[in-house]
């Protein structure tokens, strides 16, 4: 059976690293909604501009 | 194609982070001190492998660039470095949190240690120098050189700390000096490595594909101001 | 022919550079803005720190190369942040990349101009911590001239390249030092060691050599890389 002394601080451990990871990827989401929202606005000004011309 | 390949390695790094997961808390015999927290290894080397991997991928990239001047290589070089920035923080937590359990203390300016939180310090320098300049191909420019000065700068770190301990011994994390664990013990970090490298490896086609969205976005726009 | 070329190459690489170094040292001298600047701030961190530490007890000799080499960064960042941004007037850098002197000797030019005024600031305020700190080093004063030397060249060579690299960027003041100091880890980790022996009255010996190796190599290898890359920085 798994060792009980220090069991808690191992889960912190354990915990610290998927929380970084966690939090990056949140990161990485919401960059990306941002992004897509400015491209498709961008987007949609070029075709009105090209359709104006 | 591309997504096709995010997924399978995602699901890749999931098996074998779960398998590995039931390994380490089933399976695996105690260690004699430390208890149950010296598991906290195998997310620990295993993030520092990946972590300092960066650095060489990121100077390549940064090389390929400079020799290039193909804006894809830059985009690769700051993808590469931001993901092993995350690394880099996990590993500094993790052995923070493990330093404290067992040492009693947070930190301790041992070899390792200090040349992870230099290397640290020069991934956040290059990534603030990145948001500070709007222009692309200066941005790509500028960073690359500074890329390839943080690496020789790591080299040097790494060596002379190295060479000094030689003189110095200091307490050591490290489990490759041979014999540092039971055989069962040592194959987790290995696997774990591998799950960690393909977690990295979908970060990083996630974040070169955010910068491919912005390097369109500044296209577009500068299309849009010519009509 | 091949050798005359190459030889008259180097030399009028020498002289750009000595031109270069000659103009901002002249222009410097003249004002004395950066030196007195600098050396202020450099005394004002000595009286500082003679706060947190009592001054005359043991802790002192075990911290002096740290806080000597502390002073000497930081009071060489007000030197290094105005080496290439004093040329942003008047285009005065455009003027510099396109004339014919190759960026290199630019470079070097800026860099040996820096290494004289920073030693000029470090080696008065090594008066004036020898005189508020009370500490003797006159026995080994030139290796601990030559330390700070070659520390002094590991910190030139990285902030005036660092100097060209952030010159043209909004938020310059606060990119150098963000950049430079953790490269400049190892340099001064090396310097902070081999001072503190020197100062405590141990010579170079077996067990600081390493250091003085790092220091060294740290030089050499950084000034070439810089010389390299100048041009990509300052060009493009």
């Amino acid at each position: 059976m798994i060792d009980q002394r220090n069991f808690m601080y191992m889960f912190y451990g354990f915990a610290a690293a998927w929380v970084i990871v966690t939090v990056y990827v949140g990161l990485l989401a919401l960059r990306e909604r941002r992004l897509r929202d400015e491209l498709d606005r961008v987007r949609r000004i070029v075709e009105d501009s090209g359709k104006r011309s | 194609m591309r997504n096709k390949l995010v997924y399978v390695l995602c699901l890749l790094a999931a098996g074998i982070l779960c398998w590995q997961l039931y390994n380490i808390l089933l399976n695996l015999p105690n260690e004699k001190d430390q208890g149950a927290i010296y598991r906290i290894v195998y997310f620990h080397v295993p993030a520092i492998f990946t972590g300092f991997m960066g650095f060489f991928v990121a100077l390549g990239a940064s090389g390929m660039y400079l020799a290039t001047r193909n804006l894809k290589y830059d985009a690769f070089a700051a993808a590469v470095t931001e993901v092993s920035l995350t690394f880099a923080t996990i590993v500094l937590a993790t052995g923070m949190i493990w330093g404290r359990i067992i040492w009693g203390i947070w930190w301790t300016w041992d070899a390792r240690l200090t040349t992870m939180l230099v290397c640290w310090l020069i991934y956040a320098g290059y990534l603030m120098l990145r948001r500070a300049i709007d222009e692309p191909t200066q941005r790509a420019r500028l960073s690359a050189v500074v890329s390839i000065f943080g690496c020789t700068d790591i080299l040097i770190v790494w060596k002379s700390i190295e060479w000094w301990r030689t003189q110095h011994p200091a307490p050591v994390l490290s489990v490759r000096d041979g014999g540092g664990m039971a055989p069962g013990m040592e194959s987790p970090i290995y696997w774990n490595w591998l799950a960690l490298m393909c977690l990295a490896a979908v970060l990083v086609m996630i974040r070169m594909r955010q910068e491919n969205m912005a390097r369109e976005i500044d296209s577009l726009r500068r299309m849009a101001h010519s009509y | 022919m091949g050798t005359t070329s190459v030889g008259s190459f180097f030399g009028s690489f020498l002289r750009d550079t000595l031109a270069i170094a000659a103009k901002d040292l002249r222009s410097e001298f003249r004002t004395k803005e950066a030196l007195n600047a600098s050396f202020a701030f450099s005394v004002v961190i000595l009286v500082l720190f003679s706060f947190a530490f009592d001054p005359s007890s043991e802790q002192l000799q075990t911290i002096s190369g740290g806080l000597l080499w502390l002073v000497f960064s930081f009071a060489g960042a007000l030197i290094l942040n105005r080496s290439f941004a004093r040329e942003l007037q008047n285009d005065c850098l455009d003027a510099l990349i396109s004339s014919p002197a190759p960026a290199g000797a630019l470079f070097l030019g800026k860099a040996v101009a820096n290494f004289v005024l920073l030693m000029i600031v470090e080696l008065a305020s090594l008066g004036v911590f020898g005189i508020f700190y009370d500490s003797r080093f006159g026995a080994q004063l030139g290796s601990i001239a030559l330390v700070i030397a070659l520390g002094t060249w590991g910190i030139t060579v990285i902030g005036t390249m660092f100097s060209a690299l952030t010159v043209n960027l909004r938020m310059r003041e606060m990119m150098l030092p963000t950049l430079v100091y953790p490269l400049l880890i190892p340099a001064l980790m090396a310097a902070m060691t081999l001072t503190t022996d020197l100062m405590n009255g141990t010579p170079f010996g077996k067990d600081n050599t390493i250091w003085l190796r790092v220091l060294t190599g740290f030089d050499f290898i950084y000034s070439i890389l810089a010389v390299v890359f100048i041009d990509v920085v300052l060009i493009g």
